[in-house]
């Protein structure tokens, strides 16, 4: 008994890594597992610095472009931005309402890295840790971009 | 005050007469570029995981070049929107794209202006979100989208602009 569930086991996790293998061997990419921790951002605002785009000072205007279908990344502690492309077990990234409702928030995740032609992009297996917004930019920035 | 220029720039620019020309839109590390490529799913292309039809409208979409390097297309015309609408009816076949190849030390982004089914489809602005926005929210005007969605306005009901239940602007 104890050596059939072993041998089933076995070949399960066979299964598993040659689905995972083929996927990769498909789109000729190969993903890192990491973790990253660090704060929900817009990645237009952010990246093209058009405006201040961290904490509360931009968490308005990340919730419209996070819904107007903007990419949402993870600003890392490392300073690196991670383009967030699923989460958990949703594979939408297009105003997706789970990642409007962490905007701002500072998460600790971890998932699976591609790196290609200078962009991270990270399929987010699970958000471990969700400290909401602590990041307060506000007093000293307004409310950005139009100040209301 | 450059965000606002920027921001009032887009706006003007998005109701004006098409020109069929990417416009400047004083982005550090900007530049204009026109160049044939093809519309793809992005995490299908990194992953080998792809939905029919570019995941109809829920996937980030991309340009894949000839050289083989894949653009996030990270921005549309319309104020504070992203491309997929735009692109979505070209799930993998070759457009010309116009608009804003943007090189920042953080990462490269391109904002699509134009779209046009390669190699001489008809010139199409890059506004078709305010357009789908405006036709499923009865008719309402789309300049200003963002002010009345109802996703936003739940959002902003529940947690404040600032994202913390309770927290609200000062009244100076």
């Amino acid at each position: 008994m104890k050596r059939t569930m072993m041998m089933a086991l076995m070949a399960g996790l066979f299964c598993l890594a040659a689905t995972a293998h083929a996927a990769a061997a498909t789109s000729g990419m190969t993903a890192k597992r990491i973790n990253v921790t660090g704060e929900i951002v817009d990645t237009w605002c952010y990246v093209t610095e058009i405006m201040y785009a961290l904490g509360t000072a931009h968490h308005q205007c990340a919730v419209w472009c996070a819904a107007g279908g903007i990419p949402v990344s993870i600003l890392g502690d490392d300073g690196k931005v991670y383009v967030v492309l699923k989460l958990e077990d949703d594979g939408t990234n297009v105003a997706n309402p789970a990642i409007l409702k962490i905007q701002t928030h500072r998460v600790t995740v971890n998932g699976d890295l591609f790196e290609r032609d200078g962009v991270k992009y990270l399929f987010v297996t699970q958000v471990a840790d969700d400290k909401g917004v602590v990041n307060l930019t506000h007093a000293e920035n307004g409310i950005q971009p139009f100040g209301e | 005050m450059k965000t606002i220029a920027i921001i009032f720039a887009l706006a003007v620019m998005a109701f004006a007469p098409a020109a069929f020309a990417a416009e400047e839109w004083g982005i550090d590390g900007e530049k204009k570029a026109r160049f044939e490529a093809k519309v793809v799913d992005i995490a299908c292309e990194l992953s080998g995981n792809c939905p029919a039809n570019c995941g109809g409208g829920k996937r980030q979409l991309g340009l894949l070049r000839d050289d083989g390097r894949l653009l996030l297309v990270a921005k549309n015309f319309d104020i504070f929107a992203g491309g997929t609408v735009d692109l979505l009816g070209f799930c993998g076949q070759r457009i010309v794209a116009d608009g804003l190849l943007i090189k920042t030390a953080k990462m490269p982004l391109f904002a699509l202006q134009f779209s046009r089914l390669a190699p001489d489809g008809k010139w199409r602005r890059a506004n078709k979100f305010t357009t789908e926005w405006s036709s499923s929210n009865g008719g309402k005007e789309g300049s200003q989208w963002f002010r009345h969605d109802a996703r936003i306005k739940n959002e902003i009901a529940a947690n404040g602009v600032f994202g913390i239940p309770g927290l609200k602007p000062s009244k100076e």
